[in-house]
């Protein structure tokens, strides 16, 4: 017997010892039949309070205690009259009677009691899980209520492939691949797999599977944080529960993430669609000057005259330059979608990147005044210079593009908090305030009835090129007319990945 | 113009299309065009029909471009232009290391072919240099007077500015690369950082005194990761 059951046994005889001691005192003014009373009225509250073994107990000793002091002769067992020994026996019936009673009472109580603190766990799970939004906020929510409630660390293993791992775990959790193994087994054989923690003294730890009508989702370990204790029946039963509910709970994330795919499936989808009209349109367009131009020239040759054959000749040139950029944009766009973008970054002099840049439009230039502000000994900017070139192009042609033939185009570069920043102005038609952002995103345009032929692919490449050297690049409007431009790109080579 | 009369020119490439129109726009300038459509076509070719320049694109069915130049040099210092659809830095360098001596990205425009063509030409017969004298669009250079000027005005260089400027010039239209600079001025491997630091120092400086607009140079062109281009003023663009 340990010593907390000792105790209601010590309990119950100091309770008789007092009540015999009262009984002293009280005899020679009570029949001692009515003493009897008190004796019950111990083994009642001994019965309520302790239960049966207790009770019976108080019931024998109160009969002996009774007869031994209170009955005449005293301090003998022997009884003077015939009746008192139905009162024995009535005073041990009653004992165990109301003992019985009390006792299966206490049962219920405790019963009633465990129910309500597991009721209130699920509750509080469940309502901690309908609050959560993602599958990690899940599984944080199962790891603090099933831990909080029965004392340990808790971890979750989700499966990828055939093998469980954990996604999710208390920082106290032993983490082992015995721990592994057993979380494995338990995936396997859908049963509780049941150990002691190997390293540290003795920690009990369960993992069970997490059951679903669809199978094994999961596994759920918990180390007991007592070392040496197991979880009782009850604890065992509240375990099952929370552990099936959080098999629901995981299942159910697993649905929303499947959901949340498809949607943005269908998303994607609808998008390629919207990119295919695009960019068919937009190939076959430059497709179908070309095609008109040479059809034009075999067929009416003799009708046309020199001049209206070079007019054709060159629409067919420019349109082809078109048809080459745009491809030449798509190839880009799926080499940064792929990672396949090969930056190498070699020191660069951005007076170099900015004319040569220049130099590459210098048909779409023109007589277009272009001004250029770099700082005497500016520092070189580690950039890979053929792909930064490709996007300073692109924004000095965006910026011809959107502005009157007669305005002209300033490129400023100036040093600022490590960064070399270049802007470019415009003083062209401006962005809408709210577009400022969305310019950037791939097939921006798509979306939008055009104005300027492009499905929107070069301010996009151009952030790729940018932010793949550690850059970033933003626009704004001018306080007067037009747009600008702004790239910044790190200075310090140990800053370049980002 | 007329040196260029009958200059016999290998065309090797494997798109029908592609080899009928360089056919007739060459032609028509004069010069003798023999065509190959396959790799080992083209090294059999390069040897038997005798050609001053081979024009050779890298995405032959049968052998890899680069094993072709490489086959070729083995054998030959014929001047080999570069047809590809591919414009990426390494993928021309590559070519430029195996012997290409330049480079052109499709689509192109005939007139600059014709440019990188006469450019490749020059090299072996140097006519533009009359006596001690370079010339290159409106840039002449003295080399005895160590003088370079353009419509009459004179520039003050350096004698290294001098050095890069003569190389550039005597290659005009052809592109030079970083570790032809290097190893002709200076005498020093590409690969380390402080020597490519002083050739764009330099450069900067040489485009400071040459360039009408040295923020927006039109002489000295300047090809990304691979090295510079004097423009020779032949191409019409």
């Amino acid at each position: 017997l340990k010593a907390g059951s000792i105790r209601p046994y010590a309990w119950s005889t100091a309770l008789i010892i007092l009540t015999t001691f009262l009984g002293e005192i009280i005899k020679k003014h009570l029949e001692p039949t009515n003493l009897v009373m008190f004796y019950l009225l111990v083994v009642v509250i001994v019965a309520v309070r302790w239960g049966k073994g207790p009770s019976i107990m108080t019931s024998i000793l109160g009969v002996l205690a009774f007869d031994f002091f209170l009955v005449p002769p005293y301090l003998t067992f022997n009884v003077a009259s015939i009746h008192y020994i139905f009162t024995f026996i009535g005073l041990l019936i009653v004992g165990l009677v109301i003992s019985t009673l009390a006792s299966r009472m206490r049962a219920r109580t405790i019963e009633a009691r465990l129910r309500e603190t597991r009721t209130a766990a699920l509750y509080r799970l469940s309502s901690d899980l309908a609050a959560a939004d993602t599958p990690e906020s899940a599984l944080l929510a199962i790891r603090r209520n099933v831990g909080g409630i029965l004392g340990g660390d808790v971890a979750v293993y989700l499966p990828s492939g055939s093998e469980v791992h954990p996604v999710s775990m208390d920082v106290d959790f032993p983490p082992g691949d015995s721990e592994g193994k057993r979380a494995q087994w338990a995936f396997e054989s859908g049963k509780t797999a049941r150990n002691a923690d190997g390293r540290k003294a003795s920690r009990n730890i369960l993992h069970a599977p997490l059951n679903t009508k669809g199978g094994i989702l999961g596994v759920l370990g918990i180390a007991l944080r007592e070392p040496g204790r197991n979880l009782t029946k009850d604890e065992e039963r509240l375990f099952n529960a929370l552990v099936s509910q959080s098999a629901v709970a995981v299942q159910r994330a697993k649905l929303a993430e499947e959901a949340r795919q498809i949607d943005m499936m269908r998303q994607t989808e609808k998008l390629h669609t919207a990119l295919l009209s695009s960019i068919s349109h937009d190939l076959r367009t430059p497709l179908a000057s070309i095609t008109g131009t040479l059809t034009t020239l075999l067929d009416q040759s003799r009708e046309l005259d020199v001049s209206g054959q070079r007019e054709l000749l060159r629409t067919a040139r420019e349109e082809s330059d078109r048809l080459n950029r745009l491809v030449g944009n798509l190839l880009d766009m799926t080499r940064m979608e792929s990672g396949e973008l090969r930056i190498s970054k070699r020191p660069c002099d951005l007076r170099d990147v900015i004319g040569s840049s220049l130099e590459q439009l210098r048909e779409t230039i023109g007589n277009r005044t272009i001004r250029i502000a770099v700082p005497p000994d500016f520092p070189e900017v580690p950039a890979d210079l053929s792909f930064i070139m490709k996007a300073f192009a692109n924004l000095i042609d965006n910026a011809l593009k959107f502005s009157p033939a007669d305005s002209p185009i300033d490129i400023t570069v100036r040093v600022s908090d490590g960064d070399a920043i270049v802007e470019i102005r415009d003083g062209g038609i401006g962005i809408p305030a709210n577009d400022l952002e969305r310019i950037f995103e791939k097939f921006y345009r798509a979306e939008r009835p055009r104005r300027i032929a492009g499905i929107g692919l070069g301010l996009s490449i151009c952030r790729g090129i940018i932010e793949a050297h550690g850059g970033t690049i933003s626009a704004r409007n001018n306080e007067g007319a037009g747009t600008t431009m702004t790239i910044t790109l790190p200075l310090d080579r140990g800053r370049e990945s980002k | 113009m007329n040196k260029d009369q009958g200059a016999r020119v290998l065309i090797v490439d494997d798109e029908k299309g592609i080899r009928s129109f360089l056919r007739v726009s060459l032609s028509s300038r004069g010069y003798a065009v023999f065509e190959a459509a396959t790799g080992s076509d083209a090294l059999e070719k390069s040897a038997s029909a005798h050609p001053d320049v081979i024009i050779l694109d890298l995405g032959l069915p049968d052998i890899d471009g680069l094993d072709v130049i490489r086959e070729i040099r083995k054998r030959a210092k014929t001047p080999i232009i570069i047809l590809s659809v591919r414009e990426d830095t390494p993928d021309k360098v590559e070519a430029l290391e195996a012997g290409a001596d330049d480079y052109l990205v499709k689509p192109f425009n005939v007139a600059e072919l014709q440019a990188r063509l006469k450019a490749v030409l020059r090299r072996f017969a140097p006519a533009d240099t009359t006596g001690d004298v370079l010339r290159a669009g409106d840039l002449a250079m003295d080399i005895s007077a160590h003088r370079v000027t353009a419509g009459g005005k004179a520039f003050d260089l350096t004698p290294t500015e001098f050095d890069v400027l003569k190389l550039l010039m005597s290659n005009a239209g052809r592109v030079v690369t970083h570790k032809q600079l290097l190893q002709a001025i200076w005498n020093k491997p590409e690969d380390l950082e402080g020597s490519l630091h002083l050739l764009r120092v330099t450069m900067s400086n040489l485009r400071g005194k040459v360039e009408t607009r040295p923020d927006w140079p039109t002489r000295i062109i300047t090809e990304p990761g691979i090295g510079y281009r004097l423009r020779s003023g032949d191409s019409s663009d």
